[in-house]
């Protein structure tokens, strides 16, 4: 039996990790939460930019990664980011056999699997960094791990899970070799990786992780002290790429996913940008020559998040360009026949995964669906408006949760949690989860401060 | 060296110095929380002078729109809501409105003035309301 259960969100723009007493699910107490400080540059030391930057010499490893692609973007060079989309291709085997283009490594030495081992290596001693530091977790005990995944995956998930272990387990050999130089600003040498890679990854090991389902985490969170309530539960997720509702419900000690309720759009939060750039650009009736229109749409791409959030939280938006504001509503972002299309979608996709939970909970005698909304669009009011459909319906009614949950306004936090919640959601999710939850288990890892049999680091 | 190892190298980031000073938990998350409003409020503050020096109805409309907007980010950012509507009519209750107005008798109906902002439930700001004039209503 673990202490500990530490959850890693590999996401697509930053990783994120959170630890909970084992246990933490029944017996609820919101200070025992510990989300890691991952990151030791930036304000918001909770988030790990996941990026590797291949230089002349050396590989950096997250913020510095990004810094130096910026230094040399002119040169046709490039961070690797979004190695989750990567993780997610359905032949998984070979996207990781494949060569890194040149771009990302002008010196042809890498696949894709190394450098997301090389990444792993340093996410995991930025964990190990960060549970040091914690003067709660620093004082020892046993870590069970586990990471989230997306449960809509094209492919077979179990498979895509030993694939995955199995990357942890490489990129913890690696660690292990390099030690304390992984988390150097300055990177780590082509020379120290053409070393220690070829060996680390010959000798893994499948790292012992469960992997627990996005949606499943996201209602972990949710439904703690629902015990006898929160059976049945519908998510809505609106990311980036993608708008995925999954239905989920707890039977006893396990929690399964109702298959035939999952539903993918390929609208989201990307699709949602070029909408509204798109209405600015047809209202910006000044902008005539390509090069003002141009310039325009790299303003308006430049400022998105804050544009986008203003509209959906205030109902409309004001930039400025050339001297010139221009105000968007969201009314006017209705008035797009795509948008619309997108909403009727997202209706219907709702309405089916909603009738699928309800069908299963009614069958098995339960009185509510919980609804929930994740991802970057959580709170947007037309997804915020979508989990509070046919609330008055009969039986199984449904029951629409906060985007942020009400503890995590506790007062140990001093209001400090909720505002960043959105970001850390997962992590926090997929550490308070019960085993009984997770789609994929294993056993238990030596505590994280255990070095015995671990060969001494090498700096 | 190249100009992305310079940074590196010269930038000792405050988050790093905490870290080895051993931040807390509820510190770390307060900085988190803060480094995105801040952002909007330093925007909020330009906003206010352009507001404030503007020439002209319309160009003091956009920067106070531009205000409010940077304003109401920098709240989202901290956590906070808005409660209430404005101009929205309500039965007064002294322990939820703050009244805007010198008034001999306790009114009964109130309007709304100023929305109020609260954060997990903790309200921080109540409505600041003022008496319905009966004689403007339709």
């Amino acid at each position: 039996m673990s202490d500990w259960t530490l959850c890693i969100d590999f996401g697509t723009a930053y990783s994120k990790a959170a630890v909970a007493p084992t246990g933490a699910w029944s017996r609820f107490d919101p200070a025992s939460v510990r989300p890691l400080m991952l990151s030791a540059d930036g304000q918001n030391t909770f988030l790990l930019d996941s990026a590797v930057f291949v230089d002349e010499d050396r590989v950096l490893f997250g913020r510095a990664a990004l810094n130096e692609a910026d230094a040399q973007a002119d040169n046709k060079r490039a961070a690797l980011r979004s190695f989750k989309t990567l993780l997610s291709v359905s032949d998984l085997d070979r996207a990781l056999n494949t060569n890194a283009p040149a771009t990302i490594d002008p010196h042809r030495v890498f696949q894709m699997r190394d450098l997301i081992v090389l990444y792993l290596a340093y996410l995991l001693a930025s964990i190990e960094r960060a549970i040091t530091a914690d003067p709660i977790l620093a004082q020892g005990g046993r870590f069970s791990r586990r990471y989230a995944a997306p449960a809509w995956r094209s492919g077979d998930s179990a498979g895509m899970h030993d694939v995955i272990v199995r990357l942890f387990g490489e990129a913890e050999a690696f660690r292990t070799a390099v030690g304390k130089r992984l988390l150097s600003p300055d990177g780590l040498s082509l020379r120290a990786i053409s070393e220690a890679l070829p060996k680390a990854m010959e000798r893994a090991e499948a790292l012992e992780m469960g992997l627990i389902f996005e949606a499943t985490a996201a209602a972990a969170y949710t439904s703690v002290g629902l015990e006898g309530s929160g059976s049945h539960m519908i998510v809505v997720d609106m990311g980036a790429g993608t708008t995925d509702i999954a239905a989920l419900a707890r039977l006893g000690p396990r929690t399964i996913e109702l298959p035939e309720a999952r539903v993918t759009l390929k609208q989201a939060g990307d699709f949602i940008d070029r909408v509204i750039a798109n209405r600015v650009l047809e209202s910006a009736k000044w902008a005539k020559r390509q090069d003002e229109r141009t310039e325009l749409w790299s303003v308006l791409m430049r400022q998105m998040g804050d544009i986008k959030e203003a509209v959906m939280a205030d109902g409309r938006a004001t930039l400025r360009n050339q001297g010139r504001s221009i105000t968007l509503s969201f009314r006017d972002m209705e008035k797009d026949e795509d948008f619309r299309e997108f909403e009727k979608s997202l209706r219907q996709a709702y309405d089916h995964a909603l009738a699928v939970v309800r069908d299963d909970a009614r069958a098995r005698g339960r009185s509510d669906v919980q609804a929930i909304a994740v991802g970057g669009g959580a709170s947007t009011p037309f997804i915020q408006a979508l989990i509070r459909r046919k609330m008055e319906s009969t039986r199984p009614r449904v029951i629409p949760r906060p985007a942020t949950p009400d503890w995590a306004h506790a007062r140990e936090f001093r209001g400090n949690l909720a505002p960043v919640f959105a970001q850390l959601a997962i992590a926090i999710g997929g550490a308070l989860a019960p085993d009984s939850m997770l789609a994929a288990r294993s056993g238990i890892s030596p505590p994280a401060n255990d070095r015995s049999g671990i060969p001494v680091e090498r700096d | 060296m190249s100009a992305g190892d310079k940074k590196s190298k010269s930038k000792k980031s405050a988050a790093r110095k905490r870290a080895a000073q051993g931040v807390s938990l509820t510190d770390a998350l307060a900085e988190a929380a803060w480094s995105e409003a801040d952002a909007a409020l330093a925007q909020a503050l330009a906003d206010f002078d352009e507001a404030d020096t503007a020439d002209g109805k319309a160009a003091r409309k956009d920067a106070m729109a531009r205000l409010g907007q940077a304003l109401s980010r920098a709240g989202r950012k901290r956590g906070l809501a808005r409660v209430g509507e404005l101009d929205e009519e309500v039965d007064f209750d002294a322990e939820a409105y703050d009244l805007n107005a010198a008034v001999a008798k306790t009114p009964k109906t109130v309007r709304i003035q100023a929305r109020g902002v609260t954060r997990g439930g903790e309200m921080l700001a109540k409505p600041r309301v003022a008496p319905v004039d009966r004689n403007k209503r339709s």
